[in-house]
C-alpha cells in the first residue's frame, strides 16, 4: 500500500505492506539505523520513537498506523549541529556502555521532558522503566536526565520536538 | 622498564607518507612485524598510523562491547604518544595473527583481559612513536632530542616557543631509528591515565550514529531468517518450499546445516514467509531432556565419581575425623542466557573466490573458521569486518551466527543480513552451564578445619574447541578441523591451557584452612554452553560465598568477622572486605524489614567485596543498596571502572532474581523478556563503588562485579528470614 508520513520533518512516501512494523520502515526503507531492534514485542524499548508526540514501540507499530503521522527518531532530535540537551547530557555523563539501548532511552527521556520539564526522581524512574539496559547504565541515565531537568528551568535549548 | 623494544616494535614507512608503528608482544619474537603495502597485511598486535594531515589512527584489537576498550586502550597509547585521546581515531582491527590475545593465542576479547594485556605493549608503542617524532624535530632544529618535549600532538623546541605538529614530522620520523630502551613515563607525569575523562564513543552512541552489526547496509542487500530445530539435534525431514517461495518478496527457501533459511528482499517479508514455513522435523537424534533430568544426571555422576582432584592440601578426611561437626550443603544453578540487547546477526557476501563478513563478534578469527566451514573457502579467503557490539557477555565468542550467515550467503550470492528474533536468540543461545556443587566442611571448636568442594558439570572448552582449535592454525586444511578439535582437547593442559571454566573461583579458595579438597566431576548433558560474563566464577562464587556464610552461622560468628579472621593473610582481600563493611556500616542496625549480606570474591585478578541490603516487599525480593569495594590495580579510567562494576552488579542481580533457562522434553521454555526478564530501572538499587587507589598492574573489571553480588543477596535474605537458599534464582517465598 502507499503510505505517507513525516519523518524528522521530511515528508516520505513509500509503497509497502501496511503491516510492516514502523521500525523496519525507518531502518531499511528510510536508512535511519539509529532506532534499534531489541525484542520485536514492545518489551525492551530499544525501538522507541515519537509518533505524533507520543513515545511508541516502533517494532510493534504497523506502518499503516503511522500513516499521515509525524515521526521523530533519534536522528531528528538534534537541531542541525546542535544536539538535544539530553544528548549533550548523555555524552557529559558518559552514559552509554554498549550503547545499543540508548537511542530508545533518550527518546523516552525526551518525551518525558517535553511534557514535564521538571519531573521528580520518581517520575523519571517511572518514565524510564520501559527501557531495558543489559549493561546496567540505569544510574547514569537518571543522573543525565536530572541534569537536563534541572537546567530546563534556566531555559537551555531542547532542540526539535514533535 | 627493562623490556627490549626490538623484540616487539618495528617501524616502517607506509603508504601515503604515513608513519606506522607496529608491534608484536613479548614472547612472539621472530614474527615478522610491520606493514606490507603489496598485500595490505598488517603485522602488529596493535598499531598507530600518523598521517601528514595530522591525523592519528589507532587500530583497536579488542572489540568494543560496552566494556570500554575504545576509550581505555586509546588512553594507554595516547598517554605515551603525548596527544589527547580525543584526537585519536580508533579503528576496529581486521583478522591477523598479531592481533591475537596473548593469553589465548586467539583474536578474542573476553576474560576481562584487555587492559591487563595491553598495559605495557600499548604504552611502549606510543612511547616509540613519540621518541621518533622528537628525534625528527631535533634533527630539523639541530638541537638535542633530549632537550625537546612532546606535548599535545606537537614537539616543542628547547626554547619553549617553537613547535611542530606531529603531522609535519611524519615523513622524517619514519626514518629515525630508536636505539636502546625507552623509559615509560612515571605515574606522576600521567595526564590521561587514571584521570576522569569522557568516553570516546559516547557521542556516536548518543546520536544513533554508532554502527552495530545489525546496522550494516550494503548495495543490493537482502535479508535472511533461519528456522532452527526446537530441540537440539533435530533434523529437517521436509518443508513446504514451494508454498513459501511463492510468497511476496521471497527469493529463496533452502535447507542449511542448522535448519531452513528464508531469504527475501525485506526483513519483514522474510519473517512473514517464515511464519508460513512448515517444517517436518526428525527428532530421532534430538535432545529430549528436561531440566530435572539434567540435575538428576549431575547427582548420579556426583555419587558415582568423586571427580578429578583440582586442589588438595592437608587431609580433609582427617579433618572430618577430628572435627566435632561436619556441615554439608548442595547448591544448584540453572542455565542462563546472555540476552545481549542486540540480537545475534551477521551480514555476509560470497563473491566466488572470497567472502566478506560484517559482524558484531568477540572473536573475529574464529568467525573466519566458522564462515570457512559453511563455504568452499579457507579462512584466508574470508574477511571479517568487526562492528560495535550491542553487548557481548561471552555470547559473541561463539560464532554460530556467522557460520549461519555464511551458509545463507554462500547460496544467495548477494549480500545477505541474517537477523535472529529475540525468541530465536533466547532459545538457540549457548548457555552459562547449569551446575551442581557439593560442599562439606569440618568445624572444630568453632574453627574451620576442613573445606571440601565437589563441582559437578560440563567444561566449556569441550564446546568451544570446535572453532577455536582451527583458528589457532589458520593454515590447516579444512578436512583437519575436526581432528584439530580433538587434538585441542587432548592437548588441554599440555600444549594448550587447561580448561578451568568449571572450577575457576573454586580452586583459588582464599581462606586460611589447613585441609582443602577441591574436585571436579566432569559430566555433560549435551546442552550447548559457552562463556558468560564471569562464567565459572559466577557459579562457584555463589557456592563458596554462600557456604562460607553458612559456616559462619554454624560457628556462631558474625559473617564479616568470620571471613576477616580467615583472610588476614591476604592483604588485598582484607582491604576490600574491611572497606566495604565500613562503607556499608556493617555493624549498624538495619531498618525494619531489611537485612544485610556480604560476600568477598576475587576474579580475573580483581578483588571485590560487596554488602547488599535487601528486603521483601509485596511478595518480591527488593534490593535497596549495594556497597562495593574493588581493587583492580592501577585504574585507567575511573568512570569506566565504576560503570563496569555497577553494570556487573546489575547483571548479577538479574541472574540472582530472575535468571533461569529451563528445558521441557528438550525444548527451551523461555523466549523473550516477559519470561526471561532483565532488571529494570525501577528495581535498580543504589550502588556505591569504592575503588582502592593502587599502583599494582591493572586487572580486569568487566566481569568481577558479577560473582559476589549473587551470594551477598542470598546471604542478606538468610539474615532476613533465616531461610537458606541453595539454588538460583532466589525466591521471596523460599
Amino acid at each position: 500500500m502507499a503510505v505517507s508520513l513525516t519523518v524528522n520533518g521530511d515528508e516520505r512516501s513509500l509503497d509497502i505492506e501496511g503491516d510492516t512494523p514502523l521500525l523496519w520502515v525507518l531502518r531499511d526503507e528510510l536508512g535511519l539505523k539509529g532506532t534499534k531492534f531489541g525484542c520485536g514485542a514492545g518489551l525492551c524499548g530499544a525501538c522507541t520513537v515519537h509518533l505524533n508526540g507520543q513515545p511508541v514501540r516502533s517494532c510493534s507499530t504497523p506502518v499503516e498506523m503511522a500513516a499521515g503521522g509525524q515521526v521523530v527518531t533519534i536522528e531528528g532530535l538534534n537541531d542541525g549541529d546542535q544536539l538535544h540537551a539530553l544528548q549533550e547530557a548523555w555524552i557529559e555523563h558518559g552514559v552509554p556502555q554498549c550503547g545499543y539501548c540508548q537511542s530508545g532511552q533518550i527518546m523516552s527521556a525526551a518525551h518525558l521532558l517535553a511534557n514535564n520539564p521538571a519531573p521528580s526522581r520518581e517520575e523519571i524512574v517511572a518514565a524510564m522503566t520501559g527501557n531495558l539496559c543489559r549493561c546496567g547504565t540505569y544510574s547514569r541515565i537518571i543522573a543525565a536526565v536530572e541534569s537536563v531537568a534541572g537546567a530546563e528551568s534556566s531555559g537551555s535549548s531542547q532542540g526539535r520536538e514533535a | 622498564m627493562a623490556m627490549n623494544r626490538r623484540n616487539f616494535l618495528k617501524v616502517s614507512a607506509g603508504a601515503s607518507g604515513s608513519l606506522m608503528v607496529s608491534m608484536t608482544l613479548p614472547g612472539c619474537a621472530g614474527i615478522q612485524t610491520g606493514y606490507e603495502p603489496d598485500t595490505g597485511e598488517w603485522r602488529p598486535d596493535a598499531w598507530l598510523e600518523l598521517t601528514t594531515d595530522d591525523e592519528v589512527f589507532f587500530t583497536l584489537a579488542r572489540v568494543e562491547m560496552g566494556q570500554g576498550t575504545y576509550t581505555g586502550l586509546t588512553t594507554l597509547i595516547a598517554e605515551e604518544l603525548e596527544i589527547q585521546p580525543e584526537r585519536i581515531t580508533p579503528r576496529f582491527a581486521p583478522v591477523a595473527p598479531e592481533y591475537r590475545n596473548p593469553l589465548y593465542k586467539l583474536q578474542l576479547t573476553g576474560g576481562s583481559t584487555s587492559v591487563a594485556t595491553s598495559w605495557e605493549p600499548l604504552r611502549m608503542a606510543g612511547a616509540e612513536a613519540r621518541q621518533m617524532l622528537v628525534m625528527a624535530a631535533a634533527r630539523v632544529w639541530s638541537v638535542k632530542a633530549a632537550e625537546c618535549q612532546a606535548s599535545e600532538g606537537r614537539v616543542v623546541h628547547p626554547n619553549g616557543i617553537d613547535s611542530m605538529a606531529y603531522g609535519k614530522l611524519v615523513a622524517l620520523a619514519a626514518k629515525e631509528v630508536v636505539r636502546g630502551d625507552i623509559a615509560l613515563k612515571p605515574r606522576s607525569e600521567w595526564k590521561y591515565i587514571g584521570k576522569q575523562r569522557g568516553k570516546l564513543d559516547a557521542r556516536a552512541k548518543s546520536t544513533g550514529t554508532a554502527v552495530y552489526g545489525i546496522d550494516v547496509d550494503l548495495p543490493d542487500m537482502v535479508y535472511g531468517v533461519v528456522s532452527r530445530p526446537p530441540r537440539r539435534g533435530g533434523r529437517v525431514r521436509d518443508f513446504n518450499a514451494d508454498q513459501v517461495r511463492a510468497m511476496p518478496g521471497v527469493l529463496d527457501v533452502f535447507e542449511i546445516e542448522r535448519g531452513v533459511a528464508v531469504v527475501a528482499d525485506k526483513y519483514w517479508r522474510a519473517r512473514k514467509a517464515q511464519d508460513a514455513l512448515q517444517i517436518d522435523w526428525d527428532f530421532s537424534d534430538a535432545v529430549s531432556l528436561s531440566t530435572g533430568d539434567v540435575f538428576d544426571s549431575y547427582r548420579a555422576a556426583a555419587d558415582d565419581d568423586p571427580g578429578e582432584s583440582e586442589r588438595s592440601e592437608g587431609s580433609f578426611a582427617s579433618a572430618m575425623e577430628a572435627g566435632d561437626r561436619v556441615i554439608e550443603a548442595e547448591y544448584a544453578q540453572p542455565y542462563l542466557a546472555h540476552a545481549t540487547l542486540e540480537p545475534m546477526n551477521a551480514t555476509a557476501w560470497y563473491r566466488g573466490d572470497r567472502m566478506e563478513v560484517w559482524a558484531p563478534t568477540q572473536a573475529p578469527d574464529l568467525g573466519r573458521v566458522a564462515a570457512a566451514r559453511a563455504t568452499d573457502l579457507g579462512p584466508d579467503d574470508i574477511i571479517i569486518n568487526t562492528t560495535f557490539l550491542g553487548g557481548g557477555f561471552g555470547r559473541r565468542l561463539t560464532q554460530d551466527y556467522i557460520e549461519e550467515a555464511a551458509a545463507v550467503a554462500y547460496r544467495t550470492g548477494r549480500p545477505v543480513k541474517v537477523i535472529w528474533s529475540r525468541e530465536e536468540d533466547t532459545r538457540h543461545d549457548l548457555y552459562r552451564p547449569a551446575m551442581l556443587h557439593r560442599m562439606k566442611a569440618s568445624l572444630s571448636g568453632g574453627e574451620l578445619t576442613g573445606w571440601h568442594h565437589q563441582i559437578v558439570g560440563p567444561q566449556i572448552l569441550d564446546w568451544y574447541v570446535r572453532n577455536a582449535a582451527p583458528a589457532q592454525y589458520p593454515w590447516a586444511p579444512k578436512f583437519m578441523y575436526d581432528t584439530l578439535g580433538s587434538v585441542g582437547l587432548m592437548a588441554e593442559g599440555i600444549a594448550t591451557p587447561k580448561d578451568i571454566s568449571a572450577i575457576e573461583g573454586a580452586i583459588e579458595y582464599p581462606y586460611q584452612v589447613a585441609n582443602i579438597d577441591i574436585r571436579h566431576t566432569h559430566t555433560d548433558p549435551g546442552i550447548p554452553i559457552t562463556w558468560w560474563r564471569s562464567v565459572g566464577y559466577s557459579h562457584n562464587g555463589f557456592a563458596v560465598e554462600t557456604f562460607m556464610d553458612e559456616l559462619a552461622h554454624e560457628a556462631g560468628e558474625d559473617p564479616f568477622q568470620f571471613r576477616r579472621r580467615l583472610i588476614s593473610h591476604e592483604p588485598r582481600h582484607l582491604e576490600v572486605l574491611e572497606r566495604a563493611a565500613r562503607l556499608a556500616d556493617w555493624q549498624s542496625p538495619v531498618p525494619d524489614g531489611r537485612a544485610r549480606g556480604l560476600a568477598l570474591f576475587r576474579s580475573f585478578g580483581t578483588y571485590v567485596a560487596q554488602v547488599v541490603e535487601a528486603g521483601i516487599e509485596n511478595g518480591a525480593v527488593r534490593v535497596y543498596r549495594v556497597t562495593c569495594s574493588v581493587d583492580c590495580g592501577q585504574v585507567v579510567n575511573p568512570r569506566i571502572v565504576e560503570d563496569q562494576i555497577e553494570g556487573g552488579i546489575l547483571f548479577g542481580l538479574t541472574a540472582a532474581l530472575y535468571g533461569e533457562i529451563t528445558l521441557q522434553d528438550g525444548e527451551v521454555q523461555q523466549s523473550n523478556f516477559h519470561d526471561y526478564p532483565l532488571m529494570r530501572q525501577y528495581e535498580r538499587p543504589e550502588v556505591l563503588v569504592d575503588i582502592v587507589d593502587s599502583t599494582e598492574a591493572p586487572t580486569g573489571v568487566g566481569e568481577p562485579g558479577v560473582p559476589p553480588v549473587i551470594p551477598a543477596l542470598g546471604n542478606a535474605l538468610f539474615a532476613l528470614n533465616g531461610k537458606r537458599q541453595r539454588s538460583l534464582p532466589l525466591k521471596a517465598n523460599a
